[in-house]
């Protein structure tokens, strides 16, 4: 007579079978990454603040948030924030994302400077598990198409112990250059703000490690460009793969202004369909879905519209972010600029050449500004006609 | 918490500062102190190694006054977890109103109207935040006894009184007559220094709306002959930002001389009026003063001149450097030979690298300054 199991038996014969890990299905299940957050955003002030840097919008979005969906999308099922600034504010921004988006969001933050590896040392006890699994690690202020699962099967190709993403730039001479061979990637050395031509791929300050990587970093301050790879390099061991797409470093305002124009072109190539469209647009432009544009604007090229803002009519709006709950008035004109959340620009206003307005600032009818950065809650009742600060 | 009885007033027998309150209007952003408003609220911004809201609470506690009311419109939960701390140090009562809206410079007694009065009658202080003065409050109580009227504000002298509101009173009396904003010829030389005490009538004269109590609310009282001014004794001044904050802590400390010169340091390093914290340290062959303030767990290395300068707390002044005329802001570092003066103003965690000169920087929290500021700018 064959025996038939019992319910309960079926049901633990399955589960038992279930969890046997078979070749090839949990690859990407239980991946980990650590983002490099950091300190104090500096750079990128007036608008740090108000919000700490990596909570600071990008294209109506906070700028982690591009790098946290990325990384789910390709099953990364935890992400460690490496941080030293303003734990609270992270802390609270994560609760709700760790439920809309699930997946696991924690901090670890450093109460001494690490410098760039340290931190990895850190968190340690998060980003390793038996699985062996490699995790990645993200440089905050970095924005592209974050072609993970390629770098993955990159990783896997080459059989190194370290990956790191390379991408091309005009002035090699500014950043550190990362010399390879060419056929396979592997890295020779790296050259620190090179004084003649050696290469010009640099760092674009995305890894993918293996865990062994962890048990070269001691828990002290260490440079990861300095330090830990060169050694890996000196073993033949790390190898580096030229980033598609666009990149770049969206730490400071000017760059935040480029990096926004390349992410709008990569929106156009890839999902065309969430950019505006109408008489009024030019170019690539996104406006949240609750925001208001009057009649008679002309908006774009390379601006972001965010939630909530209301733009009246007759508005000009060029390569420029304007960010949750803005007000522009009537006719204003406004150029190569950030407007802060809540700030307002009055009727026939002017800004433009990297104006960058804080929370809650509110530039008077009329007044022009160029290149003013003004600190939040203030209220500009005369031109600014030089690049100053106004605190 | 004594329990209220309930009896007929009786004037001669009563205790008159028993239950007084004072509201202190502390608004805004402060962004006049930047950067050291990045930190922390402008009430708690340390003056003469205390925080500047201290310095008027502790003055109302001396003469009685139970409850304090802090009339605020930004970041109440700073405010409020300082103020726990305080209120047992000090035994007593502190509370915010917190303005959604803004009020103006009267609107918020309105706002605080239930806390401001009670069954007692009796009249209640407003003072401005920004405002350091001797504090003459029970001469103010007398003053205000004896006219009878229904408000009294104090008054101070300056030399400028175009910048300021006029205040024109009769002498004898100090009956106010009118009040002037700004005046383009000579009227009167006292302005509005900020202190007020009120009989709770005042406060049906006030809406809860945005009201100006100089504008608006002061000129009826006046019109009605119950407003009167009395000349602010000793010194005055509105800190509110770097440039009188500086003046201001000279003032001060002269006050000090004169009131409770134990207070100020001593010694063959020390020239002029020196306040310096006792958990402070100070190296050897330095020269302190005039019109320094030290604060707790600040480190001055050897041979460190220091002049018209405040130093916040947990700094360290490495060796050999010399500062004039800043503010030297919380756990913040100044290089060995380094020279800062002119109004150089470093906020919370600057680090001012060795021999680097700061003519009138004026740098934001968390900043390193390896290169020379040689005219007045802002490093953000």
């Amino acid at each position: 007579m064959a025996s038939i199991l019992s319910g309960k038996e079926a049901v633990s014969f399955l589960l038992v079978k279930g969890s046997r890990p078979t070749q090839g299905a949990r690859d990407l299940s239980t991946m980990k990454a650590l983002i490099l957050v950091g300190g104090f955003g500096t750079r990128l002030r007036p608008l740090t603040l108000s919000f700490p840097k990596p909570l600071v919008d990008f294209a109506n979005k906070p700028m982690i948030l591009h790098q946290i969906e990325a990384l789910k999308a390709i099953g990364v099922t935890e992400v460690v924030l490496a941080i030293n600034y303003q734990p609270e504010v992270m802390l609270n921004f994560l609760k709700d994302f760790e439920s809309k988006l699930g997946i696991k969001i924690t901090c670890s933050q450093e109460t001494e400077p690490l410098g760039t590896a340290g931190p990895l040392a850190l968190a340690r006890d998060k980003l390793a598990d038996e699985s062996g699994e490699p995790f990645f690690v993200l440089n905050s202020d970095v924005i592209s198409e974050y072609p993970f699962k390629e770098m993955i099967a990159f990783h896997k190709s080459h059989g190194g112990e370290a990956s790191i993403m390379v991408t091309k730039v005009d002035e090699p001479s500014k950043y550190g250059v990362v010399v390879t061979e060419e056929s396979t990637g592997k890295v020779e050395r790296f050259v620190e703000k090179p004084k003649i031509f050696v290469g010009n791929k640099i760092n674009a300050g995305i890894y993918l490690l293996n865990p062994s990587v962890l048990d070269r970093i001691e828990l002290k301050p260490t440079s990861i460009e300095k330090q830990i790879f060169p050694k890996i390099a000196s073993e033949n061991q790390l190898y580096a793969m030229v980033l598609p797409g666009f990149w770049m470093d969206i730490g400071q305002p000017k760059d935040y202004i480029t990096g926004l124009r390349l992410y709008l072109d990569s929106l156009r190539k890839k999902s065309a369909s969430k950019l505006a469209s109408g008489a009024h647009i030019l170019g690539n432009v996104l406006v949240d879905e609750s925001a208001k544009i009057g009649e008679g604007c002309l908006i774009g090229p390379d601006v972001a519209i965010g939630p909530g803002c209301v733009i009246e009519s007759g508005v000009r709006l060029s390569r420029c972010t304007v960010m949750r709950g803005v007000r522009i008035k009537k006719h204003a004109c406004i150029s190569s600029s950030i407007i802060g959340w809540h700030s307002t620009v009055g009727r026939w206003a002017r800004v433009e050449n990297m104006t960058i307005l804080g929370e809650d600032v509110h530039v008077c009818d009329e007044v022009y500004s160029n290149g003013g950065v003004v600190l939040p809650h203030k209220e500009i009742k005369a031109s600014i006609l030089k690049p100053e600060i106004v605190m």
